[in-house]
């Protein structure tokens, strides 16, 4: 079963204390938002476990192995995928070509045939099978965010970390991404939703972190965690109680 | 016959073309045009390595020249330095390697040999012609100046990993710089700006097919280097097809993401600089034996942006149009050299051809970002890619 421990992260970026001590553990194929205010520390600790940036002191561990002093290349191999905030797809590279990276990035031992068969299969549960081998940058913004669940699909790791996924997408592309979602969680993997789409977070997950200017505030059910007077003070908003689900556009501003 | 196949056809056909061409032109200026095939044969190693480098690892390095530099120098030092003799010269530092002495002769710069002579110079007067003395063979040169030109990029590409963009270019501009200052700067044993003679590619000349070919015929090196550029040609070929050219494009696409996607990109990033070295140091090399002579002026800055001039206009993000594009210039180039008169004004060709030069590459830039010959491949693989689009929404839309 998967197994990610974070115990203690602390990061520093000169005089600003980005992360304070946080820690948390994800046992299984678990469904976690993580949300705070801009600036919470969401970014910065999804670098921290993806390798791109090392923290000052603490530990990440996935299956027992620890991760926070490996580069990002051998985090992925581990078993820990993510995508960005902002898309980063290889624009000047085919869409098929874009699945490919991290299918032969893993080598599995797969051939070239079996490779193309499952990146087909993954464009057409994506519904953009049809720009197989279109340059990336021809492809929408939305459409953009799906290859790069794509991608992530190819690379197949244990802990997925989606990082403002429905962010500019057309509805018809988020059902898609719904759908993926519980592709994903049904096949075993814990998600790790990074979002200020509160109807989205509070529709999918079943656990809550709420980062605040570097400290973990809360870590609990939806239920509990909306109803969590410092999480309300830091990020929800004094309405939100009363309004209960109808925060989505509030958050976001 | 696919359409798409088209480059792959126009490709065999080149080849074909260059293969038979010495064999088919017979002009007066034979010897010229030949010197310019070859000549356009080492600026196309040089620009398909840069492409591949450049284009489509995205590593804008500046210092592909100065790699030239290090395979020619490389083999200009061995070949000028060491050489074997059955005899112990006594005055020479010297190795006993089975039957053989292995000389190192002593550097004296660029002293007339009339003032100073060099330690085998001194022996060989007292043997008197009783002793012969075998140079270095030249294909060991060449093979050392590639390797070499590997460790420095090695070297290089451990240096700018953290490099992106304007600092990699000036870093590697940097090092091209230094490379030559410092082979300027050092007399006594590059001989400066005098420059390294070193022994033609064809020393001994050679016979092939049962006709002897002189050190001065065109036609030996014009077959070296045409092999040399198809052994690269076939190495890049390779190379782009496999996972290496997949992860060094991603590589230029976004480094981070394709970390994040397993790639290993410290590795490939200094795996593509050892590799596109390696072939600048072997052009160089080679080049250097085929001219006979190596100086600081060959490792110019000027040069390298004749290179990366070759590449763009060609299209820097394919090394086969980079290719093509620095053998077509360089002998435009040459093409344009004749100066004409018009209404009593002479007008020196050797200066305009230049400003043309630059003008093309000014507007390559401005309306052709891909070059001139990219858009031409891309035309017949990828013509179809928009159509067959359109084609699957529209089958996906009706089921």
């Amino acid at each position: 079963m998967t197994n990610l421990a974070v115990k203690g992260l602390n990061k520093r970026f000169g005089g600003l204390h980005v992360l304070k001590g946080v820690s948390f553990e994800i046992d299984g194929p678990e469904l976690i938002g993580l949300i705070g205010p801009n600036g919470a520390g969401k970014t910065t600790l999804t670098n921290i476990l993806d390798g791109a940036i090392k923290p000052n002191s603490g530990t990440v561990y996935l299956n027992k192995q620890r991760i926070d002093q490996l580069p990002p290349y051998e985090v992925a191999r581990a078993g820990l995928g993510r995508t960005f905030q902002v898309t980063r797809s290889f624009r000047r590279m085919t869409v098929l070509e874009n699945l490919f990276v991290p299918a032969l990035a893993l080598n599995r031992g797969h051939s070239r045939e079996e490779i193309a068969q499952k990146a087909l299969e993954v464009l057409e549960f994506l519904t953009i099978d049809h720009l197989r081998n279109e340059y990336a940058q021809a492809l929408s913004g939305g459409q953009q965010k799906l290859l790069e669940l794509g991608r992530l699909l190819m690379l197949d790791p244990e802990i997925v970390i989606l990082d403002e996924p429905f962010a500019g997408v057309h509805p018809r592309l988020m059902e898609v991404i719904y759908r993926y979602i519980e592709r994903v969680n049904g096949a075993g993997k814990a998600i790790i939703l990074i979002s200020h789409q509160m109807d989205s977070i509070f529709t999918l997950c079943r656990r809550l972190l709420v980062l605040n200017y570097g400290d973990l505030i809360a870590d609990g059910i939806p239920d509990d965690v909306k109803r969590d007077p410092a999480v309300i003070e830091a990020y929800l908003g004094a309405d939100e109680e009363e309004s209960n689900g109808e925060q989505g556009g509030r958050a976001q501003s | 016959m696919k359409k798409h196949h088209t480059p792959q056809l126009a490709g065999v056909a080149l080849i074909a073309f260059f293969a038979l061409f010495p064999f088919i032109y017979s002009a007066g200026d034979y010897d010229y045009i030949m010197h310019i095939a070859i000549t356009g044969f080492f600026y196309a190693i040089l620009a398909s390595s840069w492409s591949m480098l450049a284009g489509y690892a995205g590593q804008f390095s500046f210092g592909h020249i100065g790699f030239m530099g290090v395979g020619a120098y490389t083999t200009a030092l061995f070949c000028h330095y060491l050489y074997l003799s059955p005899e112990p010269t006594n005055i020479c530092t010297e190795f006993l390697i089975g039957e053989q002495y292995l000389i190192l002769v002593n550097p004296i710069g660029v002293t007339s040999s009339t003032l100073t002579q060099d330690c085998l110079r001194q022996a060989l007067s007292i043997w008197d012609g009783s002793v012969q003395i075998t140079p270095m063979p030249v294909w060991l040169g060449i093979i050392l100046g590639t390797i070499m030109g590997g460790i420095f990029g090695l070297l290089i590409g451990l240096l700018v990993l953290r490099l992106r963009a304007a600092y990699l270019a000036l870093f590697t501009l940097g090092f091209a710089e230094i490379l030559r200052a410092t082979i300027s700067a050092e007399i006594l044993i590059t001989r400066g700006q005098a420059g390294i003679e070193l022994p033609h590619l064809f020393d001994n000349g050679i016979t092939l097919f049962g006709h002897a070919f002189t050190r001065t015929d065109k036609l030996p090196p014009y077959f070296a280097m045409f092999f040399l550029l198809l052994l690269c040609l076939g190495i890049l070929a390779w190379l782009a097809k496999s996972k290496f050219g997949l992860f060094v494009r991603a590589l230029r696409e976004d480094q981070d993401a394709a970390a994040a996607l397993g790639v290993n990109t410290t590795r490939y990033k200094v795996l593509v600089f050892v590799i596109t070295t390696m072939m600048a140091a072997a052009a160089g090399a080679m080049q250097a034996h085929y001219v006979g002579i190596i100086t600081p002026n060959n490792l110019f800055l000027l040069q390298m942006s004749l290179v990366v001039a070759m590449a763009v206009i060609g299209g820097v993000e394919n090394f086969v149009a980079a290719a093509i594009g620095a053998i077509v210039i360089e002998f435009v180039l040459e093409m344009l050299r004749n100066s004409f008169d018009i209404g009593g004004i002479t007008v020196d060709m050797t200066i305009w051809r230049l400003v043309i030069f630059g003008i093309l590459l000014m507007l390559t830039l401005r309306f052709s970002r891909n070059g001139l010959i990219l858009p031409l491949i891309e035309h017949f693989t990828r013509g179809h890619v928009a159509k067959e689009t359109v084609a699957k929404r529209a089958a996906g839309a009706s089921s």
